[in-house]
């Protein structure tokens, strides 16, 4: 750098430098660094754009999508600790302290593979929950409709059929919708089945007639009134993702579903009660017109028979309501199972989330690559130069955090 | 580039004049903790603006931009830089704020436009249906098909 040839500053004298005066590493890493100020502005700008954008009130809440915010603050904390070191390894450096460098870089390399650490147990955490960015391995439903609970109702009879297809071949006769042949059967070849396995078996018989298809026939019921219908779905999808919403949820021994289900149990039995003297009064019925006209006969066979299965329906519906009375934090939670969920605008959310934050650990990873790098030499002050534009770049990684950190966890 | 002296002009000892030092550091850090902490407080139950989020997004933004230039300044040095900061700094960081600015209002009224057809393939908002038909402002954005959707 032919810069700065007078060296004289005590008169006036026009200079001209052909070049930034700096070293041309450093220039290169600030160039790179504005350009990548830019490229991080346009994802933090899709992302506003996404955001921000979604239809009013369907961004999931951190609570939704199982973001801890607690954790992303220590991951804060664990890289403003990384820049401190990587300052102080500048300063031991340029101070001649070889072995005190390595140490802050040392231990700069340790925290951000904390951070690393951190953010893979973060994104596990995820994929345990069924958010994917995409579709194959994604379990995220944008709507609770129908298509939602048929979602539900397939892995479930898989299941079950699984389970009845073994207890067939051990033996038993497989259970059918008809709840009393299952118990019979229970009865007939207890012990055939593990006893987990019987459990899982009632369990799956349970969700599938008594929560998904009784919400199926609500909301495909003409009788049922319009806003019901949704309701009876968006609720399913309660049950199965947990109440959410709002952080710590109380931990007390009663389920967040309890009331509702109470008030639905009672209104059930009363209609059952209602269709018992309805049957009862269809069998007399039936008892007296033997003789009387086939037409007649039909007519009150028909009718009975759509007593007999509303009746069935209910009981199969209070079996689920005594299932759903159990549920802490909801069915995939409870009951460790792997069924889709309902989260609106939850695909785009998954999409900027792994976009943004995966961009953010590429470039810890590069920077944790140069580090290693470093440890292999002698940190002396020439090094300084190195240190100074690892330095750099390792800064501005962390910049790039505290933006996302709060975009992400807090907003 | 008045700042410039031949000293500083050796690019890796130039920041050897004064600055910087272990007590600067550490306030630095116990600054960058504090503002962390305080945007963390707007998540806990103590934050009295939870029912308007719009001024805690404000309010985390001015304090991420304040840790930003905290960052730049002190640990990437930039505070005891010559005037060259400007030239690679201010450029990058004007596009930056500049493409954030023009996006938010554009997009915050994106669905205030939005049409039927296209509120029909939009995520389903959580309002429960009953709510919808009570609240006359919610209803109208929500009505539209989204039921007669879900039921045929």
């Amino acid at each position: 750098m032919g810069h700065d040839e007078s060296g004289h500053h005590d008169h006036l004298k026009l200079e001209y430098h052909p070049a930034l005066p700096m070293s041309n590493g450093k220039l290169i890493v600030w160039l790179f660094l504005s350009t990548e100020i830019m490229f991080f502005a346009g994802l933090i700008g899709t992302y506003v754009v996404l955001r921000f954008g979604a239809p009013t009130g369907t961004w999931p809440t951190p609570a939704d999508v199982h973001l801890s915010e607690p954790i992303g603050a220590f991951n804060t904390f664990v890289l403003i600790c990384s820049s401190v070191t990587v300052v102080l390894c500048l300063e031991a450096c340029r101070a001649r302290q070889a072995k005190m460098a390595k140490c802050w870089l040392f231990l700069t390399l340790l925290l951000g593979s904390v951070f690393l650490g951190v953010k893979l147990y973060e994104y596990n955490q995820k994929f345990a929950h069924g958010i994917y960015p995409r579709k194959p391995r994604s379990l995220i439903h944008e709507r609770a409709n129908l298509e939602y609970a048929a979602a539900l109702r397939f892995p479930l009879k898989a299941k079950r059929d699984k389970l009845d297809k073994k207890k067939a071949e051990l033996g038993g006769l497989p259970t059918t919708e008809n709840g009393e042949s299952q118990e019979s059967n229970e009865k007939q070849v207890e012990g055939r089945l593990e006893e987990s396995e019987e459990q899982d078996l009632k369990k799956y018989n349970q969700l599938l007639s008594g929560v998904v298809e009784w919400a199926e026939y609500v909301a495909t019921d003409p009788a049922t009134p319009e806003a019901e219908r949704r309701d009876v779905l968006v609720q399913l999808a309660k049950y199965v993702s947990g109440p959410g919403h709002g952080h710590g949820h109380a931990e007390t021994d009663v389920s967040p579903f309890a009331g509702q289900l109470d008030q639905e149990r009672a209104e059930l039995e009363a209609e059952q009660a209602r269709l018992e003297d309805e049957q009862r009064r269809l069998l007399v019925a039936r008892q007296n017109n033997a003789d009387s006209e086939a037409a007649q006969k039909a007519d009150i066979q028909s009718d009975l028979a759509i007593v007999e299965s509303r009746l069935k329906r209910i009981s199969h519906r209070m079996d689920g309501i005594g299932l759903l009375r159990e549920l802490k934090h909801g069915i995939n939670e409870d009951h460790h199972m792997h069924l889709p969920i309902v989260l609106p605008s939850g695909n785009m959310w998954a999409s900027t989330y792994f976009l943004l934050t995966g961009f953010h650990a590429i470039h810890v990873v590069v920077g944790l690559i140069v580090f290693a790098i470093g440890m292999c030499m002698r940190l002396g002050p020439e090094k300084a130069g190195f240190i100074e534009n690892t330095g750099l770049y390792w800064h501005f990684v962390d910049l790039v955090w505290i933006f996302l950190f709060p975009l992400l966890y807090l907003f | 580039m008045s700042e410039t002296n031949p000293a500083n002009l050796d690019g890796h000892d130039s920041d050897e004049h004064g600055h910087g030092g272990l007590g600067k550091y550490l306030a630095v850090f116990v600054c960058l903790c504090v503002l962390t902490g305080a945007s963390f407080f707007t998540y806990s139950d103590l934050w009295p603006y939870k029912d308007t989020p719009a001024v805690g997004w404000i309010f985390m933004m001015a304090v991420s931009c304040t840790k930003a230039m905290l960052v730049m300044l002190c640990f990437m040095h930039l505070w005891w830089e010559a005037n060259w900061k400007y030239v690679l700094t201010f450029p990058a960081a004007l596009m930056s704020v500049f493409l954030v600015l023009m996006l938010i209002p554009d997009v915050g009224l994106r669905t205030r436009k939005y049409s039927e057809q296209r509120w029909q393939h939009a995520a389903e908002p959580e309002v429960p249906a009953s709510a919808a038909d009570r609240d006359p402002e919610h209803a109208e954005d929500h009505h539209d098909g989204t039921h007669a959707n879900q039921h045929n």
